[in-house]
C-alpha cells in the first residue's frame, strides 16, 4: 500500500538517481575531492567540478520545510486520490539539501511547517517489470 | 547602448477560453502579426526577423514569414524554454538584434491554441519520470500549479503574508479587466468574498489565484530608433531588457536552490535596474505575469518594490488598483483575467501605457515595467519608456 495510486508515475532510473530509489537508504551524492553532498545528483560536482562522485547515507532526519496540499487532480490518475500531501523536508546533518516526499503518517489538512520527521520506505513493484522501487517517504519522527 | 531600439506596433488576435478559438494557432500567430505590422504602419515585406519563446516547433519563423509574404530572412531565434518566465526574454534578443543592425523590423510573437495542442495544467500521467521531475511526479507533484505553491507556503510562513495579499492581486487584475473588452473575464467582476469562497486547487492557491488558459496570439515589432521617427505611433524605447537566473539555479528545479523561498528574479531585477539607471520607485505603472498570484507576490518584492515583510501592505489599500493606486498593477487584468497568451499579452500593455492607449490608463508615464514571471529558474523583464 504506496502513499500515492497503483500505477503512478515512478522515477525513471538512471545511473544517477538508482542509489537513492533502490537501496532502502538515504543516499546522497557526495563528492570525493570536496567533500561536499549534493542533490539531486549531477554527473559533476556543482561545488568544484570534480568528477570523483559516490554516494552517502543521510541519517534519514529532518523537518518540514515547506507542503502543498494538491485538491485539484490534474489528470484522471488522481481524481480519486485528491486531497494529499506533498512535503519538502530540510535534512538535520545536511541542511543545504531539501527532499520533496509525501508525510505518509499525516492527512492532508495535518502537516505543517518545523514537524520533525524521519525517512520510511515504500515498496514499489514496476507494473512494467523494471525494478522494484524503494520509494524515500516520511513519517512524524 | 540601451534605449536604441524602439517597440513601433503592437497587435493581438482575438482571445479566447481554451479551446474556443476557430483559428489554428498559426493563424492566430498570424493575424497578432498582421495587426502588429499595421499598428506600425509598416508593409509586410519590410519585416525581416522574428523571435519567439518556448514555442518548440510550433508556428517556426520559415513558416511565419513564407505564409505572411514577409521579406528576406535576417534574424531568428527563440529563447530557452521557461514558460511565462521568459516572455521578456525575446524583447531582449530583439533589442540585441536591432542595436547590432542584424535585422531592421522584428516580429516578437507568442500564440497558443490549447484546443489544438492541450493545456499546461492538465498534463496527462506518465509511467516514468526522468531528470528534476523523477524526485518529484512520484510524490504527485505533477501540475505547474503545485510547482509554483510550494516555495510561497515556506514564504507566508517566513515573512508572515497572508491570502490578503493574493486576493488583493487577483481582485486589481479583475477589476482592470472590467475596463478591457478584449479581456476573458470583462463584465465577470470578482468580489473579495468569491475569492475566498472559491475552491482550492493546491493549498495555498484557490481558483482564483490561477491564470486562465486560453487560446490566442500577441504580437510587437521592435525597429530601430531611426526607423520609428517615420512610422505611425508614438515610439516606446526598450530602455532595459533582463534575462536569466541566479548563480546554480538549475537546483530550484527541486527546492535546493542557497536562497528560499522567493521568486527567483533577484538578478534579473539586478541587471534591469543597474542597465537603465533608474528604480523600482522611478515606474509608473507595471505588467507581472502571474501563472500564480503567490508567485507575484514574492516576484513583486524580488524586483525591488517591497520587501517581503512589507509586501502585503504594498500590495493592500487599493494601493495597484486604477486610477487611485500608487503603482497600479496589471492594468490589463492580465493573465488571471485578460487572457494567458504566456505572458506575452502584458509585454503589449506595457507598450500601451507608454502610448497612453490603455483602458486603464495610469497618467504621465515615463517608464513602465513588465515582468516575465516568477516562478522558473530563468525569468525576465523588460522596460519602456517615453524618452531614449
Ligand atoms: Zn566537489
Amino acid at each position: 500500500m504506496s502513499y500515492m495510486p497503483d500505477g503512478w508515475t515512478l522515477p525513471a532510473l538512471d545511473d544517477l538517481n538508482r542509489p537513492f530509489f533502490t537501496t532502502g537508504k538515504l543516499m546522497l551524492q557526495h563528492c570525493v575531492d570536496c567533500d561536499r553532498v549534493q542533490h539531486p545528483p549531477e554527473d559533476i560536482c556543482i561545488w568544484c567540478q570534480g568528477d570523483h562522485l559516490d554516494y552517502v547515507e543521510a541519517r534519514g532526519t529532518g523537518d518540514v520545510y515547506s507542503y502543498v496540499v494538491p485538491h485539484h487532480p490534474p489528470n484522471e490518475k488522481l481524481t480519486t486520490r485528491v486531497p494529499y500531501n506533498i512535503i519538502l523536508v530540510r535534512l538535520d546533518d545536511y541542511p543545504h539539501v531539501r527532499i520533496l516526499g509525501n508525510q505518509i503518517d499525516a492527512e492532508f489538512d495535518e502537516v505543517t511547517i518545523g514537524t520533525p520527521v524521519r525517512v520510511t520506505f515504500e515498496e514499489i513493484a514496476d507494473q512494467n517489470g523494471g525494478a522494484t522501487i524503494l520509494l524515500p517517504q516520511w513519517v512524524k519522527a | 547602448m540601451h534605449g536604441t531600439s524602439v517597440v513601433v506596433g503592437v497587435g493581438e488576435s482575438t482571445y479566447y477560453r481554451a479551446g474556443r478559438a476557430p483559428e489554428s494557432e498559426f493563424q492566430l500567430a498570424c493575424i497578432a502579426i498582421r495587426n502588429a505590422v499595421a499598428d506600425a504602419g509598416l508593409q509586410m515585406s519590410e519585416i525581416d526577423g522574428f523571435v519567439t519563446y518556448m514555442d518548440f516547433q510550433r508556428n517556426d519563423a520559415l513558416r511565419l514569414m513564407t505564409a505572411l509574404g514577409t521579406g528576406d530572412l535576417s534574424f531568428s531565434a527563440m529563447s530557452w524554454p521557461g514558460g511565462g518566465n521568459i516572455s521578456a526574454m525575446p524583447i531582449q534578443i530583439a533589442d540585441a538584434a536591432i542595436t547590432a543592425g542584424y535585422a531592421k523590423n522584428i516580429v516578437v510573437y507568442r500564440a497558443l491554441a490549447q484546443g489544438q495542442f492541450g493545456r499546461y495544467g492538465r498534463p496527462p500521467a506518465v509511467p516514468y519520470a526522468t531528470g528534476a521531475a523523477a524526485f518529484k511526479t512520484p510524490y504527485g507533484e505533477a501540475s505547474p500549479a503545485m510547482n509554483n505553491a510550494m516555495p510561497f507556503t515556506r514564504y507566508m510562513h517566513e515573512y508572515g503574508v497572508t491570502h490578503e495579499a493574493t486576493c488583493n492581486l487577483s481582485l486589481a487584475s479583475y477589476a482592470h479587466a472590467q475596463r478591457n473588452p478584449r479581456a476573458i473575464r470583462y463584465g465577470q467582476p470578482l468580489t473579495r468574498e468569491d475569492y475566498y469562497a472559491s475552491r482550492w486547487i493546491v493549498y495555498p492557491y484557490r481558483l482564483f489565484d490561477c491564470a486562465q488558459e486560453n487560446d490566442g496570439a500577441a504580437a510587437m515589432v521592435i525597429s530601430s530608433a531611426d526607423r520609428a521617427r517615420d512610422l505611425k505611433q508614438q515610439p516606446v524605447y526598450v530602455k532595459s531588457a533582463a534575462a536569466g537566473a541566479e548563480q546554480r539555479a538549475g537546483l530550484q528545479a527541486t527546492y535546493n536552490e542557497p536562497y528560499f523561498p522567493y521568486a527567483r528574479r533577484l538578478h534579473v531585477a539586478d541587471r534591469l535596474w543597474s542597465q537603465a539607471g533608474i528604480g523600482p520607485k522611478d515606474v509608473q505603472v507595471a505588467q507581472f505575469y502571474e501563472n500564480f498570484t503567490g508567485s507575484t507576490v514574492m516576484c513583486i518584492s524580488d524586483m525591488g518594490f517591497a520587501p517581503p515583510d512589507g509586501i502585503e501592505e504594498f500590495l493592500s489599500n487599493g494601493n495597484i488598483q486604477w486610477p487611485n493606486g500608487k503603482l497600479p498593477i496589471n492594468t490589463s487584468g492580465a493573465n488571471l483575467a485578460e487572457a494567458y497568451i504566456h505572458g506575452f499579452e502584458n509585454q503589449l500593455e506595457a507598450v500601451r501605457q507608454v502610448r497612453g492607449q490603455s483602458t486603464s490608463q495610469v497618467e504621465n508615464v515615463e517608464f513602465s515595467l513588465a515582468v516575465g514571471g516568477p516562478g522558473a529558474p530563468v525569468g525576465s523583464a523588460a522596460l519602456y519608456s517615453k524618452q531614449a
